[in-house]
This record gives C-alpha cells, structure tokens and sequence, in this order.
C-alpha cells in the first residue's frame, strides 16, 4: 500500500472509525456547549481544524526535537499544554490583525480551544500512534495530517449535532428532558451509529 | 458557617457534573466501572485540591495578564506527579485510565476552579472548595459508573451483585451507553429539581 | 517593553520552579516503574518456560526474542517473545513460549486496550490456554480454517493475535535456521 493508502486509512480512522467525540471522548464540552446552532458549530469546527493541525505539527516537533533527545519525557504534558496555549495566543493575534473578517467568525472560539481536549488529545496520542502496519511510528507529515483529519472528524460530528439540535428544538419534550438530556441521548443514538464502522480493516 | 457552605455546595447544588456541566471527557470515558470512577475522582481531587492551594497562595505575586499559563504550569505540574505517582505504584488503574491522566490538566473543573474561586479567595476558603467540588466530582463518576457497571457487566466493585441469569447489556459499558446513562440521570436530576 | 520582560521572566521562574520539582520527582518513581516492568516481562516468561536461564537475542528485523536453556542440563527449551498486531482499537502485544519445535508451550496477553466485554477477555486464561501445544498451521481462527476458536463478538481481536503469533513465531524460526546453517 502506497503513502496515499495511508492517508486514506488515516482519514477513515480518525473521521468514522476512531471518532474523536464519538468514540475516543474528547473535545465533549465544545461539542455540547457549541452546537446549538448550526453557523458557531461551523466556526467551532474550523477553528478547532486550524488549531489541531498546527498543534500536532509543533508538538512533534517539541517532542522530537527537545524532549525525546533529552530524555525530557515526563515534562511532555506541561510542555504540550504550555505549547498549545501559545499557540492559540499566536493565532489569535495573527488573525486580529491581517484577517479581521476571519476573525469575527472565529474569534470568539480561539481562546475556548485551549481547554478542548481534543487538541492536547490529539497531540499526546499522535505521540504513541502506529501506521497501519503496526510497527512504524508517525513521522511530522503522519502527525500533521492526523490532527487534520481529526479536527475533521470533530467538525463532522458537531456539524451533524448542530442539526439535530435545531430539529429538536421543535420537538415538544418533558420539562425535564429538555436541553442537555436529551442532546446527551441524541449523542448516544449518534454514537451507536458511528460504532457501524468500528472495526472496519482498511 | 462559610467553611461549611463552600464544603459542600459541590455536593449537590454547584454539583460540577450535574449542575454545571464541566469536564465530560473523564465523565463519559473512564466510568465504564466503579474502581476506575474512583480512581479519576481521587487524582481530580487531588491535582483540584494541590493547583488551589498554591494558587491561591500566589494569588498576589502573579500578574494578571499571565495569570492563566501560570495556572496552566501549577495544574500540568500536579497532574505529572499524579501520572509518575500512579504509574510507579498503581500500574492497573494508570493503565485503564490511560490518556485521562494527561487529560486533567484541560478538565474544564480545575482550571475553573483556580480562575472562579482560588485565585479570589483566602487558602483555607480554597482548600474548602477543592475538597467540595472534588468530591461533588468523584461521587458523580461514582454514580454513573456505578448503573454503567452494574447494568454493563452485572457487577459492583468487581463483585457480582446481579444474578447469574441476568445477561449483561454491553451497550451500557461501550461509548454509547455513556451518553445515554449520563443524559437519563440528569433527567433524573432535573425532575427531582422540578418536584421541590 | 520593560514590563513584557518582567512578565516572561516572573513566567519563567514558574516554569523552573516546577520542572526542578517534576525531575526531582521523576528520578525517584523512574527506577520503581522501570524495576517494575522488566520484573512483569520476567514473571511472564518464567510462567510460559518455568526453570529456565533466557539469553536475550535480536532478529536481522530487530525482533528481540529470549533463547530458553536449562540451567543444569544446558539444553534447549524453547523460546519466547512478544508478538503485536493491530487489533479492533488497539495494538495488541502477547508474549508467546514456544518449545524447540516450535509448538506453542503458552501464550500471554500483556498490552491490550480491546473492547470491553468483547475483545478485552483477550486476557482470560479460557481463551490463552487453547493455544498450548498447536504448531504454525494450526494458528489460524476457526473462521479462516483453523484450531483457535475465536472469542464470541470478537473475531477481529482473536485474528489478529492468532495472525502475529503465526508471523512471529515463522520470523524467529527463520533465525534459528539461519543460526544453525552457522
């Protein structure tokens, strides 16, 4: 199987069969908090796929660069998280300045991104994650494309929970249902559909 | 008198699962049993309990534009120790939580925490809150790995408590199932909340 | 700008501060995981070739695999090592005994993040123990033809140890070949 096999299988995994909100549990409270209308859940998505990509890409690098040669290996969650708060900072900052449109509409999700936990997620699995074969470790390119591809997966899922959310708001509940309940049990109905791919052997 | 209230208004009325609804991510995924609920909830706690009491403490040398890394570097420091500590001396559990050690330093409660009452609040104040809001946490996990176990694998602890007829229902251990249990208790809560 | 300076600084003491305490930690819980798990991987092959003295080796693949001799008679007893393949969540890694002919002596599950319920029972010694005494053309699952009987629910899981079990055990055995034509 060539490198674009590899992509391919990547991105299924972390897109359907490995989701990261779905089955993995992470990045759960933008996921609720985020989706209860369809244009933030898009701007969520966007910018937790900006912030993933860049993520993953850095803290390889940090990770392979500073901490591994050094045997640093026990300060990889405060450099991760340290790493990650920067950066969203960084991005903050850029975007303010050349592209204000842009960051209108994504703006006000930056800073609550450092506390997604998808992104250090992302970044600390990418560290330990094998290519389908089983025995190669990610390069910077696998690591990068992964937290792409899992920002995908996470804007999927929150998308897909953005519309439902809206559908529901119409739907005439119990008093006690109403709000988070019920979109919790919305996510387990979406969840048990998403377990149709697990296992899938690519 | 306030000791006490901010002891136990994690309990039940700031409960930080039910109430406030901060830190899914451990909730949902290390609840499948009541030894790894318990597990999460006591390192919560103690990284909650530690990061507040040093927080507060520097609450007036650190400047507030930097005041959030800082937090950042106090809650990432506990939340090492506790996965070195863990890994040295509990293997099983470290094992079965896995990622979720890690993950503690972006649970939504802790940083919330340090930002809503530490950094505000005299130590012994702080102490109070962390220990309340630690256990309002654990009890929570407790409770929700306790029907996702029971109902799951048809034991409590380990221990069978279900008769050797009762097929477990598996959805209730897989992801799924941790949604929907959450989702059904909160329900729950909501209506005891309405028949007051 | 002066100011800005200050705030890195005040910002780097935090940071040297809890990385001194975070190392200081580390040296003392280090050595005990370290001690640890070598001690695990040990008990392990004692259990799957008892009494024996292990010398480690390593394949022209960089497989790390043990020689198992008798300590008294020095004769071969076998081999062991640790066969790992990609399973339903996780990567599944089992440490194998097998006897100089290559049959399967015992099989140990050692790291796995399966299914729960499912491919987790993996590790129950109900599912190990059948393994003992099959040679390499019985190693496929009852699906595929062959002797093991797959774990209900998880027929992914139990392919996929039977698999690594069968290409690893055919690697080291490549080995002692070329080992013996020396």
């Amino acid at each position: 199987m060539g490198y674009l096999g590899e992509i391919f299988v990547m991105a299924m995994t972390a897109i359907f069969i490995q989701n990261f909100v779905l089955s993995r549990f992470l990045g759960l409270c933008p996921y609720l908090g985020v989706s209860k209308k369809l244009d933030s859940a898009l701007g969520m998505g966007m910018a937790v796929i900006f912030v993933m990509t860049l993520a993953s890409a850095i803290t390889f690098l940090i990770n392979n660069y500073l901490l591994i040669p050094y045997s640093l290996g026990y300060l990889q969650t405060i450099a991760f998280i340290l790493t990650i708060a920067a950066l969203v900072q960084f991005v903050e900052m850029v975007i303010q300045k050349n592209a204000p449109a842009l960051y209108k509409s994504l703006g006000v999700y930056l800073p609550l991104i450092t506390t997604n936990c998808a992104v250090l997620g992302v970044a600390i699995l990418n560290t330990t994650a094998l290519r389908s074969d089983g025995v190669t470790e990610y390069n910077f390119l696998d690591s990068l494309l992964n937290g792409f591809f899992s920002g995908v997966g996470f804007t999927v899922v929150l998308l897909a929970m953005a519309g439902l959310r809206m559908r529901l708001d119409m739907a005439e509940l119990p008093k006690s249902m109403k709000g988070m309940p019920i979109a919790l049990i919305l996510a387990g109905i979406m969840a048990l559909s998403f377990y149709g791919f697990m296992g899938f052997q690519i | 008198m306030t000791f006490i209230k901010e002891l136990t208004k994690g309990l039940i009325k700031d409960n930080p699962i039910f109430v406030l609804v901060l830190g899914l991510c451990p909730t949902l995924a290390v609840t499948t049993s009541v030894i790894n609920a318990l597990g999460m909830g006591s390192a919560a706690t103690f990284v909650l309990l530690c990061s507040n009491i040093i927080i507060s403490m520097i609450k007036g040398i650190t400047p507030s534009k930097i005041r959030i890394p800082v937090y950042i570097v106090v809650i990432a420091s506990f939340v090492t120790i506790v996965d070195m500590v863990m890994a040295a001396y509990l293997p099983d559990l470290h094992k079965s939580l896995g990622l979720f050690i890690p993950l503690i330093v972006v649970n939504c409660i802790i940083l919330g925490r340090a930002e809503a009452f530490a950094s505000k609040n005299n130590v012994i104040m702080s102490i109070a809150d962390a220990i309340g809001m630690g256990l309002g946490f654990t009890l929570s996990l407790t409770l929700i790995a306790t029907f996702r176990e029971i109902l799951g694998a048809g034991t409590w602890l380990g221990m069978r408590v279900t008769p050797m007829s009762y097929d477990p229902m598996l959805i209730a251990i897989l992801a799924p199932g941790a949604f929907i249990t959450l989702g059904f208790l909160m329900a729950l809560m909501n209506m005891i909340k309405e028949k007051k | 700008m002066k100011y800005y300076l200050k705030l890195g600084f005040i910002l780097f003491v935090f940071c040297a501060i809890a990385s001194g305490i975070l190392a200081y930690i580390n040296t003392l819980t280090a050595p005990v995981i370290a001690e640890r798990k070598a001690r695990e991987e040990e008990e392990t092959r004692n259990s799957l070739i008892p009494n024996a003295d292990f010398e480690q080796k390593v394949t022209d693949q960089g497989m790390i695999y043990y020689v198992a001799k008798d300590p008294a008679k020095d004769e071969l007893l076998g081999y062991t090592f640790i066969a790992a393949d990609v399973g339903y969540s996780s990567t599944v890694q089992t440490m194998v005994g097998v006897d100089p002919e290559f049959e399967v002596l015992g099989i140990q599950v050692v790291d796995q993040a399966e299914t729960p319920g499912l491919g987790a029972n993996c590790t129950s010694p109900s599912f190990a123990s059948q393994f003992s005494g099959m040679s390499i053309n019985d190693l496929y699952v009852d699906k595929d033809g062959g002797e093991v009987a797959s774990l209900s629910g998880a027929t992914i899981t139990s392919r996929c140890i039977t698999n690594s079990l069968r290409e690893s055990i055919l690697d080291v055995q490549d080995e002692d070949q070329i080992g013996g034509e020396q």
